[in-house]
């Protein structure tokens, strides 16, 4: 199917920047934001852990091909306090991914494969924070890597998969970033900007990844504080800023592949001691890729978070 | 009468060690950075296990947390503010505070 070959940068640009927004660089589990990190501790020795499940989908495709991309997942985050300031966190997508595409002799066809994508390492340090009666300031730095433990080399009945539509990478992706908080009894917000280094595998480098993302939540209920530890109910207003540069073939840069999309993503959450239910739905405020583009739809997440 | 009241501040004298013995310390802890549900569970686990921990009660508009020990425990301020501090959080105050019993 030369045809479907002939596709694949365009494939590989719309689905590589889906799956950035997707997965995002680190979503440690935590109360706060829902697409990116937080600079709130994790106490010593204890773990939390977070499941997330989203729905993407990429469709409207001005071209022939009339390209539609979904991807189905669950991101489960396990977090450890090492210390009060210091927290390790790994994160393991599950994902399903399809593409449905018109050859040039016109059939309809659908690739899709499923599995474990590439899982995450990380570690946060608080270098900074300022605590006082009912609020609290704290900036964190954060680094870590992305493993190639997705399937690279899935193929179906016409070959194998592009490159962006595999489950996993290929190669060692290293990130860094940095977050802050402010977080009151009333409201908070998070602001974090991140890096992520992607390298080459198969001969296929994915271009590198900068964030910048922002989070407002505030209290709705209970209004009026009452004594005790009651339920909080958030409305959450958060933006994600992501740039990707090109991607790479054959050392060659392939001029439709990458380029920046500003999400705008309203949600809730409510938050008890224990757990923490959330969801939220990122909108593609804006819009910029580079070359024939097959633009995001909507992103929706859904899930919950757990303090053993 | 008189005999009446001696016999009644003799039963009382020998209750009174009783009592004594059975006090459990409580202590007060203020705490800075507490501000959300979530986080206040750090602290709970982090006091519970502390020795000797009998009850906690955590009022975050207050910024609060009151433990109460065991029988013939106690908690000391360096101790607080460790269990504070790995929660990641500032102890601000610590004080005894009257028992309940």
């Amino acid at each position: 199917m030369p045809g479907i070959h002939l596709r694949r940068r365009s494939v590989c640009r719309a689905v590589g920047l889906a799956l950035a927004a997707v997965t995002g660089l680190a979503q440690p589990a935590r109360a706060a934001p829902e697409t990116f990190n937080t600079a709130l501790p994790v106490p010593k020795g204890e773990f939390i852990f977070r499941e997330q499940f989203l729905y993407k989908s990429a469709t409207d495709d001005p071209s022939p091909a009339d390209r539609e991309v979904r991807v189905l997942g669950g991101i489960s985050v396990l977090g450890y306090g090492v210390t009060g300031d210091f927290a390790v966190f790994g994160v393991l997508p599950y994902l399903d991914k399809s593409l449905d595409v018109t050859t040039p002799g016109g059939q309809r066809v659908t690739r899709d494969t499923s599995g474990i994508g590439d899982a995450r390492l990380f570690a946060r340090y608080t270098v900074f924070h300022d605590d006082a009666p009912g609020r609290t300031f704290r900036i964190a730095p954060f680094a870590g890597i992305e493993l190639p433990t997705g399937d690279d080399d899935d193929n179906d009945g016409l070959g194998t998969l592009p490159a962006t539509l595999q489950l996993g990478s290929g190669s060692w992706d290293p990130f860094a970033g940095v977050v802050a908080t402010y977080q009151s009894l009333d409201y908070e917000i998070d602001v974090a900007a991140s890096y992520k280094v992607n390298t080459e595998a198969n001969d296929f480098e994915f271009g590198d990844e900068a964030r910048f993302d922002a989070s407002l939540q505030y209290r709705l209920w209970p209004r009026d504080l009452s004594s005790g530890v009651p339920g909080f109910l958030y409305g959450v207003l958060e933006s994600n800023l992501i740039y990707q540069g090109k991607n790479e073939i054959g050392g060659a840069n392939d001029p439709n592949s990458g380029g920046t999309t500003l999400f705008i993503a309203p949600g809730f959450q409510y938050v008890t001691k224990r757990w923490v239910l959330e969801a939220i739905v990122q909108f593609p405020a804006l819009q910029d890729l580079n070359g024939s583009a097959l633009e995001d739809d909507l992103t929706v997440r859904a899930g919950f978070r757990f303090n053993f | 009468m008189t005999r009446i009241i001696r016999t009644a501040v003799f039963a009382l004298s020998l209750l009174l060690p009783v009592t004594a013995f059975a006090a459990q310390a409580r202590y007060q802890l203020q705490v800075d950075g507490l501000a959300c549900p979530f986080c206040a569970y750090g602290i709970e686990k982090q006091l519970t296990r502390t020795d000797g921990v009998k009850n906690i009660e955590i009022d975050i508009n207050a910024g609060t947390v009151t433990v109460t020990m065991a029988e013939g425990a106690a908690m000391t301020q360096a101790q607080a503010d460790r269990i504070v501090k790995d929660a990641g959080f500032t102890l601000r105050g610590f004080s005894e505070v009257p028992t309940q019993d």
